[in-house]
C-alpha cells in the first residue's frame, strides 16, 4: 500500500474545516500508513505532523498555497495525497501536483482499494455519469468532495515538523464580500433547499403573470424555513437579461447543469419542469418533494419522493402562513 | 494597458442531450458522441464573454480562443460562437471529452500556448473554472504551471482593473461569498465561474469579420493527441429511480400542512 | 410584411460590434440549409475548388473566389426533421462511393413491407368499405397482430435500393463536408426575415434579429415549405397560373431505442396505412444500433378537426403490429415539420431576376412516391450546375439565364417526369378516402395518365359537432369545449378520450406527455430575448372560430386557448413546424391566413430526427 498524505489547511483562527476530518476518514479507510500535513494560520499546533505556517500562508492565495502544498507533499514522501475539496485546495493543488510531475483528480466521492490498487470514484458530465478509475502516476493527488465521508476523530500531533517555505506573491487578499442576496443564497449549512423554477414567472390560471407575488412567496418561504435558495437556469437567465423577473436571483443560485449541485437533507422544488440537466441539480438532496401542475412531469417522476399536483401559488401561500 | 487575453475553451454536448457512457479502447466514451450537437463549454463561454468585455474596455487588446476539439465539430460550433464577439482562434485538432485526462489536457493546452510565446507583461489567460464535461477545475492551474504564471484565480465572477494596472478579482468561495484579491500586475490565470455578463446576441457582421481569421486557423489546426493516465474500472449512469408518490386532487391547505410537517421532521 | 409582424429590424443594442452596421456583400446567398441547399453547396463548392472554378472571381470582391454564404434558421445544421427512407438516386450521383457507415444512423434499406393496419381500438373513423375489407381479412385468418402485410408493393413506392437516414445527421455530415472545403460558410441560428426586392429583382436578404442586410448577386431560396422568404417571394411575384400551395401534412416522428428483445434487422422499413385513422399514413424503420424511427403524416385533407399528431402518434406506436417491437423501448428523440404536399401543383416561379427556388418550397416533393429529400437534393445540384455554367460564360444572374440553365435542366430530368405522374395522384382524397386510394393507384399504374379528378371545392375540415355527430352529442362537444377553454388546454385529448380512444398510460420512458417529448425528445429551446415569431394578425377574427385548428395541430402545444378567446403563443415550446399557418381557417386577405408565421430563432435541439 502506498504511503498516504492527508493534506489540509486551517481556516480562520487555526480551526479545521469539517471536510478535513472527512478526508482523514477517507484516508484511514484505505489502510496503510497515513501522515498528515497542515498549512495555514495556526497550522503548527494542529493535527499535522508536518506543517507550514506563517503570515504568508494565512490567506488563501495560489502562489503561497501551491508552494506550501508542494513542500508538504515532497517532505511526506507520500505517493498518494488526499485533500478536502475546498475552494482553497481546489485552487492550489492541481498546480502543486503538476510541479511535482504528479497528477490530480478532483470532486472524488469515494476512494477504495481493489487488488491492492487505489481506485477513485467521481462524477462526469455534471453528475450525469459516475466512473471509477485508478492511476499509475505518482504522486496522485485526490480531492475528496465534502460530505462524502463521516468525519474521523483526530488529536493534535505529538511532534510537528515545521517546514520553511519562502515564496513571494503579487496577489494580496483584500477581504470577503457577501452578494446582495445575502442569506437568500445556496448555503450548504441549511437543512432545506428551495428550488424555484421558471413556472413562477409564467402566466397563471387567470392569464396574467404574478411575478411580484411569486417573489414575495419565494422569499417568504426562504426566510420562514431558513432554507437555501436555488433556481433553474431558465429562471436565472430571465433575471440576468434585463427583464424585471425575480431580480434577487443570480447565477449564484443556479443549480443543475451549469450551476451547483448542493447537498441538503431536504429539497422542495416548485414550478420546475425539465429533464436531466435540472435533475442533476438535486442529485445530492436526500429527501425531495415537488409542487407543480403536471402529474407526469419528468422533473419529478422517479426523482422526487412526493409530487404534489397543485398550484404552487396557493400551496406556498398556505405554507408560508403555517411557517409564520 | 492593452491586454493579450488567451481563452481556453473546449466543447461540451448541448445541455439537454441524453448522455450515456459506452466502453472505449482506452477510456469510456459517449454513445453516439459524434452525433451529439455541441456547444462551446458554458463556463469557457462566460470566460470568452468576459475577455471580450475586458478587451473592449482596453483598446488595443486581443482575444484569442485556444480550443482542443475535433476540427469539424469545432468549426460547426464556432459558426454560432463567432457571431457573438470578435476573437482569433488557435485550434488543436483532437478528441477530447469528459473522460479525457484533465492533467494531459492541461499539459497539451499549456504547450500550445507556450509555443505562441506570448509576452508576459500583459498576458491574461482565461478559461472556465470547470467544464460541463470533466468538471475537474484543474486544467487552468496546469496551464499556469507550464507558462510559469504564479497568480491563479479559480471560480472568478469579476475582474476590475485599477489605475496603475493592478486589478481586483472576485472568486467564489464557501458560504455563498466572494473572496476579493488584488493582483498587482499580469500575467495571471483566471478560471471563470459565470461572471455577470449575459450571452451576447448573435451579430452576423461580427461573424463575417471573425471568419476571415478563424477559417485559416481551422485549416491549420494542429493535430493533438491527448494521452490518458486513467484506467477506468467502470462508467455508468446512476440507476437510482425513486418511487414517486403523486398527490392529486388535494387542497392547497392540506398539501401545505403535509409539507410543513415534513419540514419539521 | 404587415404591421403586426415582428420581422421589422429590431433595435438591439450592440455594444460589442467591431464595425458600424453596414450592408454586407457576398456573391451567392442561400436561405436555409436542408437537403436542397446541401446538394447545391456540395456541387458548387466542388466546382469552385476545381481548376475551372479557381479561375472564377468574386464579382463582389474581385480577386477573391466567389463569396458563398448560407443562413440557416435553426441553431445548428443538425436540427432538421424528416422521415427519410429514400432511393437516393441524386444523392448517390453526388457521392458515388458513399457508404452508410459514414453518416451516423444511416443504413441501406434491407427489407420493405407495406402494412395495412386494422383498427384494434374501434375508435378510428373507418369508412364502411374499409371496415368490411378489414373484417374480411380477419375472417380469412390472414391478419396477424391486427395487421395485414400486403404481399405486393407498387413499384412507385419501392425504396429497396436506397437508404434510411436521420435528416439531422445527414445535414450535419453534408454541412461539415461543405465547410471543410473553405469555399462556403453556413451560419446557423440566423433566421432570414425577408428578401430585399428592388425594381422587380431580388438583391439579397434581410436577417431577422438586428435587420442586417446582406446583398448578393444570386439569392438561392431553399428555406423549405414554410420559409418566410419563400412566402414573401410568392406574395410579391405571385404564383404561376393555376398553381396553389394548398395540400399539406404535419409529419411527426419519434426516434426510439428499441428494447433488447427486438430482433428487427437494421434497414427494415414498414410503410403503413389504415391506422390510427385511415387518412393517416405511417412509417417505421430501423437504424443501426437498435434504434428506430416511427412517424405519421396528418394531412390537410383529414376531415377531423382534432388534428393532434402527437396523440395519434402515441396510438400509432401502440398498434399491436408495431408495439411488439417497441414495448420496453425508450424515447430518444422527437420532432415535427410541415410537408408541402402540393408537389408540382404548388410549384412557384422557379427563377426570377437575381433569385432561384430549390427544394421542398419549390414544389419538388413527390407525394406519389412519398419522397422529398432526394428530389430536393437534385434541385440543388441542378441549380449549382447552372450557376457553374453561368460563371463559366461570365453571364449575369438574370431570370432568362437562370431559366435557360436551371429551369431547363430541371424540366428535362427525372424529377419533372415523376412530378408530372404524381401531380394529380392525391386529388381524389379531396373527395374521400375511396376516391383517394383509387386515384393514387390509377395515377401510379398509368404513369399519371389517369387520376381521380379534383373536386371544384376541396374538402374542408368538419366542425367538431359534425365530425363527432355519431359519437358525441353537440351538447357534450360544447361542454368539453368550455371546459378546455377554461383550463387553457387543447381539446383533442378530451374529445378523443370521450370518443373511445384508449387513454395513454404514460410510462415515463416511451409514452410520455407532450411536454416531456419536447424536453426529452426534441430538446426544444428558445432564446428568451427574441420576439414572438407566431403572431395573430387580427385577433378579433379568432373570436368566432370554433375549431381552433391552430391549437389542435400545434406540434409543441405552443398555441393554447388564451385570453378572450384568442390563442396564446409560447415561443419556448415552438418547434417551427409552421402547421398553425396552414391550419388557420381565417384569412385577412385571399390566401393570407390570420396567423403570421415569421422567421425566428430556436426550436428543436435534437440532432437525431
Amino acid at each position: 500500500m502506498d504511503k498516504i498524505l492527508v493534506l489540509i489547511h486551517t481556516v480562520e483562527g487555526g480551526a479545521l474545516p469539517n471536510a478535513a476530518l472527512e478526508t482523514l476518514a477517507a484516508a484511514q479507510s484505505l489502510g496503510g500508513e497515513v501522515v498528515t500535513g497542515v498549512f495555514g494560520e495556526g497550522a503548527g499546533p494542529s493535527i499535522g505532523s508536518l506543517a507550514v505556517e506563517g503570515e504568508a500562508f494565512a490567506q488563501a492565495r495560489y502562489a503561497t498555497d501551491a508552494a506550501a502544498c508542494e513542500a508538504l507533499i515532497k517532505a511526506s514522501g507520500a505517493a498518494i495525497v488526499l485533500a478536502p475539496h475546498t475552494s482553497r485546495m481546489a485552487r492550489a493543488l492541481p498546480g502543486a501536483a503538476a510541479r511535482l510531475g504528479g497528477v490530480v483528480d478532483t470532486h472524488v466521492v469515494a476512494v477504495n482499494t481493489s487488488d491492492g490498487a487505489v481506485e477513485a470514484s467521481r462524477w462526469f458530465y455534471r453528475q450525469r455519469i459516475e466512473g471509477t478509475f485508478s492511476r499509475a502516476a505518482r504522486p496522485w493527488v485526490v480531492l475528496i468532495e465534502p460530505g462524502s465521508y463521516e468525519p474521523a476523530e483526530a488529536a493534535p500531533a505529538a511532534a510537528v515538523t515545521k517546514l520553511e517555505v519562502t515564496v513571494g506573491s503579487k496577489t494580496q487578499m483584500v477581504g470577503f464580500e457577501s452578494p446582495e442576496t445575502g442569506e437568500q443564497t445556496i448555503r450548504p449549512d441549511a437543512e432545506t433547499l428551495f428550488v424555484a423554477g421558471a413556472g413562477w414567472t409564467k402566466k397563471q390560471k387567470d392569464g396574467q403573470t404574478h411575478t411580484p407575488e411569486a417573489a414575495e412567496l419565494i422569499m417568504g418561504f426562504v426566510r420562514g424555513a431558513k432554507s437555501s435558495l436555488g433556481s433553474s437556469k431558465s429562471l436565472v437567465d430571465m433575471g440576468s437579461e434585463g427583464q424585471s423577473v425575480l431580480p434577487f436571483l443570480t447565477h449564484l443560485h443556479q443549480i443543475g447543469q451549469t450551476g451547483s449541485t448542493p447537498r441538503h437533507k431536504k429539497g422542495l422544488a416548485t414550478c420546475c419542469h425539465g429533464e436531466e440537466p435540472h435533475v442533476v441539480g438535486w442529485r445530492f438532496v436526500r429527501e425531495r418533494r415537488a409542487v407543480n401542475m403536471d402529474a407526469n412531469c419528468g422533473w419529478a417522476r422517479g426523482k422526487a419522493d412526493v409530487l404534489y399536483v397543485a398550484d404552487a401559488f396557493e400551496v406556498m401561500r398556505e405554507l408560508n402562513r403555517l411557517l409564520g | 494597458m492593452p491586454y493579450q487575453i488567451i481563452v481556453c475553451g473546449g466543447l461540451a454536448p448541448d445541455p439537454l442531450q441524453t448522455l450515456e457512457p459506452v466502453p472505449g479502447a482506452a477510456s469510456p466514451g459517449l454513445k453516439n458522441e459524434m452525433m451529439l450537437p455541441g456547444v462551446l463549454d458554458p463556463w469557457a463561454s462566460h470566460a470568452l464573454y468576459e475577455a471580450a468585455n475586458l478587451a473592449k474596455q482596453h483598446p488595443g487588446s486581443t482575444v484569442r480562443l485556444v480550443s482542443l476539439a475535433p476540427k469539424a465539430k469545432l468549426q460547426q460550433v464556432l459558426m454560432t460562437v463567432a457571431q457573438k464577439l470578435p476573437f482569433e482562434l488557435m485550434a488543436l485538432d483532437g478528441a477530447n471529452n469528459g473522460f479525457s485526462d484533465a492533467n494531459e489536457t492541461g499539459k497539451a493546452l499549456g504547450e500550445a500556448i507556450a509555443k505562441l510565446d506570448p509576452p508576459m507583461e500583459n498576458l491574461l489567460v482565461f478559461g472556465g473554472w470547470e467544464s460541463a464535461t470533466r468538471g475537474s477545475g484543474a486544467v487552468m492551474q496546469i496551464v499556469a504551471e507550464r507558462l510559469g504564471i504564479a497568480d491563479v484565480f479559480l471560480a472568478v465572477d469579476e475582474i476590475k482593473v485599477e489605475e496603475g494596472g493592478s486589478f481586483l478579482v472576485k472568486e467564489r468561495v464557501e458560504g455563498g461569498k466572494h473572496m476579493v484579491s488584488r493582483c498587482s500586475a499580469p500575467p495571471a490565470v483566471l478560471a471563470w465561474a459565470t461572471g455577470n455578463l449575459a450571452e451576447p446576441p448573435n451579430h452576423p457582421q461580427t461573424g463575417m469579420a471573425n471568419m476571415r481569421v478563424i477559417m485559416p486557423s481551422l485549416q491549420k489546426a494542429t493535430p493533438t493527441a491527448v494521452g490518458s493516465g486513467m484506467s477506468f474500472a467502470s462508467a455508468s449512469l446512476p440507476k437510482q429511480v425513486r418511487e414517486t408518490r403523486i398527490v392529486k386532487d388535494t387542497s392547497a391547505a392540506e398539501i401545505a400542512r403535509e409539507i410543513a410537517e415534513w419540514l419539521k421532521q | 410584411m404587415d404591421e403586426l409582424s415582428p420581422q421589422q429590424p429590431q433595435e438591439i443594442e450592440q455594444p460589442e460590434m467591431p464595425v458600424e452596421p453596414k450592408p454586407l456583400d457576398a456573391d451567392i446567398l442561400c436561405v436555409g440549409f436542408g437537403p436542397a441547399t446541401g446538394g447545391f453547396l456540395t456541387t458548387l463548392t466542388r466546382f469552385l475548388a476545381s481548376e475551372e472554378g479557381m479561375a472564377v472571381q468574386s464579382r463582389a470582391f474581385p480577386g477573391m473566389p466567389p463569396q458563398v454564404i448560407c443562413y440557416e434558421r435553426a441553431d445548428d445544421t443538425s436540427f432538421g426533421v424528416s422521415g427519410v427512407v429514400t432511393r437516393a438516386r441524386a444523392f448517390k450521383a453526388s457521392f458515388p462511393e458513399f457508404s452508410p457507415a459514414e453518416v451516423p444512423m444511416a443504413a441501406a434499406v434491407a427489407g420493405e413491407r407495406l402494412v395495412f393496419l386494422l383498427d384494434p381500438t374501434g375508435a378510428a373513423r373507418v369508412p364502411w368499405w374499409m371496415r368490411v375489407a378489414g373484417n374480411a381479412i380477419e375472417a380469412l385468418g390472414i391478419a396477424r397482430n391486427s395487421a395485414f402485410e400486403v404481399p405486393y408493393i407498387p413499384p412507385f413506392l419501392h425504396k429497396g435500393d436506397g437508404f434510411i437516414f436521420s435528416l439531422g445527421q445527414l445535414n450535419q455530415w453534408v454541412g461539415q463536408q461543405v465547410m471543410m472545403t473553405g469555399m462556403a460558410q453556413i451560419w446557423p441560428a440566423s433566421p432570414v426575415a425577408e428578401p430585399l426586392v428592388e425594381d422587380g429583382a431580388v438583391k439579397g436578404i434581410e436577417l431577422a434579429g438586428d435587420g442586417t442586410e446582406v446583398r448578393g448577386e444570386l439569392t438561392v431560396i431553399g428555406d423549405g415549405p414554410v420559409g418566410a422568404v419563400s412566402r414573401r417571394i410568392d406574395e410579391i411575384f405571385g404564383m404561376p397560373e393555376g398553381h396553389r400551395r394548398d395540400e399539406w401534412a404535419v409529419g411527426m416522428k419519434f426516434v426510439i431505442d428499441l428494447p433488447e428483445s427486438c430482433d428487427l434487422a437494421e434497414g427494415t422499413v414498414f410503410h403503413t396505412i389504415g391506422f390510427p385513422e385511415p387518412e393517416i399514413f405511417g412509417f417505421f424503420y430501423v437504424h443501426p444500433g437498435r434504434v428506430a424511427s416511427a412517424g405519421i403524416f396528418v394531412p390537410s385533407w383529414f376531415e377531423s378537426p382534432v388534428r393532434t399528431a402527437y396523440r395519434y402518434l402515441q396510438h400509432f406506436i401502440q398498434h399491436p403490429y408495431l408495439w411488439r417491437y417497441l414495448k420496453g423501448g425508450r424515447l430518444r428523440s422527437w420532432g415535427a415539420k410541415s410537408i408541402l404536399e402540393s408537389g408540382r401543383h404548388g410549384e412557384p416561379y422557379l427563377c426570377g431576376e437575381g433569385y432561384a427556388r430549390i427544394g421542398e418550397g419549390s414544389g419538388s416533393t413527390n407525394v406519389l412516391t412519398g419522397s422529398g429529400v432526394d428530389e430536393a437534393w437534385l434541385t440543388g445540384v441542378q441549380l449549382a450546375e447552372a450557376v457553374a455554367g453561368i460563371y463559366k460564360e461570365d453571364l449575369p444572374f438574370t431570370k432568362a439565364n437562370l431559366q435557360a440553365k436551371y429551369e431547363a435542366r430541371r424540366r428535362s430530368s427525372w424529377l419533372e417526369e415523376e412530378a408530372k405522374v404524381a401531380e394529380r395522384a392525391r386529388s381524389g382524397f379531396q373527395s374521400g378516402l375511396f376516391a383517394g386510394f383509387t386515384g393514387m393507384a390509377l395515377a401510379g399504374f398509368t404513369g399519371g395518365k389517369m387520376a381521380w379528378p379534383r373536386p371544384k371545392q376541396d374538402k374542408r375540415p368538419a366542425t367538431l359537432e359534425q365530425f363527432y355527430r355519431t359519437r358525441l352529442s353537440p351538447s357534450k362537444v360544447r361542454e368539453l369545449r368550455a371546459k378546455c377553454e377554461a383550463e387553457g388546454t387543447a381539446l383533442h385529448d378530451a374529445l378523443m378520450d370521450e370518443a373511445g380512444w384508449p387513454k395513454i398510460e404514460h410510462d415515463g420512458e416511451l409514452l410520455v406527455t407532450q411536454q416531456d417529448a419536447l424536453l426529452m425528445g426534441g430538446k426544444v429551446q428558445a432564446p428568451s430575448d427574441a420576439p414572438d415569431h407566431v403572431v395573430i394578425r387580427e385577433p378579433e377574427l379568432c373570436l368566432d372560430c370554433q375549431n381552433r385548428l391552430c391549437i389542435e395541430i400545434c406540434s409543441g402545444e405552443a398555441l393554447r386557448p388564451g385570453e378572450a378567446g384568442v390563442p396564446a403563443f409560447d415561443r419556448e415550446k415552438c418547434v417551427h413546424c409552421g402547421a398553425c399557418m396552414w391550419n388557420c381557417t381565417r384569412e385577412i386577405a385571399p390566401g393570407v391566413s390570420n396567423i403570421a408565421f415569421c422567421a425566428g430563432p430556436g426550436g428543436l435541439h435534437s440532432a437525431e430526427n
